[in-house]
């Protein structure tokens, strides 16, 4: 079980580029494309992206997962960094709010913290009971403007 | 494209139905979003914790869902979007396709609730929910949007 004395914690600020490679790939994964090529053209073609008012070809919605899991260890190091075990984890809760459109070439500075540490349900009844971790995470871009915050919330049964 | 002033509370979102999710899909969803967690693609780790299957990632899950918004309105219009998961994902089993295809295919759906004006800028407010061909509710949840 994630270690409650973490409450608090701010993990280091790690940085990541982005890339419209990445950009492309991860579109094509949810959108379930073979290939890069037959994905919505604002995500592959920076002159389309331009067209409908993008200074670059623009991130979709849940990009910004790849910030927290593409740097400073990923997954395994940030459950590890807050004590919680693998085997019992669940993603229950995921929560974007988008200040500023992010674009292909942006560097991005992720500032991720524990905001909320609590036991849900019944201790004393097997299965019954679950804690809680949300982690907020604040997304910088170069200009140093607060362009992203997402809020996720796992459970360990 | 959709503009504020045409949207009604009660606007159904079309609906976006995807693929059977199968495994590559996973596979390929764990590289691109770096979620390299083995309970997503590594069936011996999925049995020593007492499942059958590999689940798709929730964020796979979202991320269509995410597809489904931005067929119908600009991202760039989005200010918000949150969900909970409420079940877990089995992909399709290759070899048992006609029967195991409908819990891999996920349905997208949703309506507008709200119009509303906050800091100066015209909103709308929508319920979201994804669940199989099966009935089962995968997630749900709200986006707000800042349309035109």
């Amino acid at each position: 079980m994630a270690d409650k004395s973490k409450l608090g914690m701010e993990f280091p600020f790690y940085s990541m580029t982005v890339e419209k490679n990445k950009i492309a790939e991860f579109v094509a994964a949810i959108s379930q494309k073979d290939d890069t090529d037959h994905i919505k053209a604002i995500y592959r073609d920076e002159n389309a992206a331009k067209n409908v008012g993008y200074e670059n070809i623009p991130i979709p919605p849940t990009f910004a997962t790849n910030f927290v899991f593409w740097t400073g260890g990923g997954l395994l190091a940030t459950i590890q960094a807050v004590g919680a075990d693998l085997n019992k984890l669940l993603h229950s809760e995921e929560e974007y709010e988008y200040y500023a459109p992010i674009c292909a070439g942006d560097v991005i500075t992720r500032k991720m913290k524990v905001v909320e540490m609590y036991d849900r349900g019944n201790k004393e009844r097997k299965g019954w009971h679950a804690q809680v971790t949300i982690l907020e995470t604040e997304m910088i871009n170069q200009r140093g403007e607060l362009v992203l915050k997402a809020r996720t919330t796992f459970m360990e049964k | 494209m959709i503009d504020f002033d045409a949207i009604q509370v009660g606007d159904a979102i079309p609906v976006y139905t995807s693929a059977p999710i199968t495994r590559t899909q996973l596979v390929r969803y764990a590289g691109a979003s770096g979620d390299f967690n083995p309970l997503h693609h590594d069936e011996t780790f999925v049995r020593m914790i007492g499942m059958e299957n590999v689940i798709a990632h929730g964020m796979f899950i979202m991320g269509i869902a995410g597809e489904a918004i931005t067929s119908w309105i600009d991202n760039k219009y989005l200010k918000k979007f949150s969900v909970h998961f409420l079940s877990m994902t089995e992909p399709v089993n290759l070899n048992d396709f006609e029967n195991t295809k409908r819990r891999a295919t996920i349905t997208v759906s949703g309506k507008v609730i709200k119009k509303y004006e906050e800091n100066g800028e015209k909103r709308i407010r929508c319920e979201i929910i994804a669940q199989d061909a099966l009935g089962s509710r995968k997630l749900s949840g709200f986006f707000i949007a800042a349309p035109p």
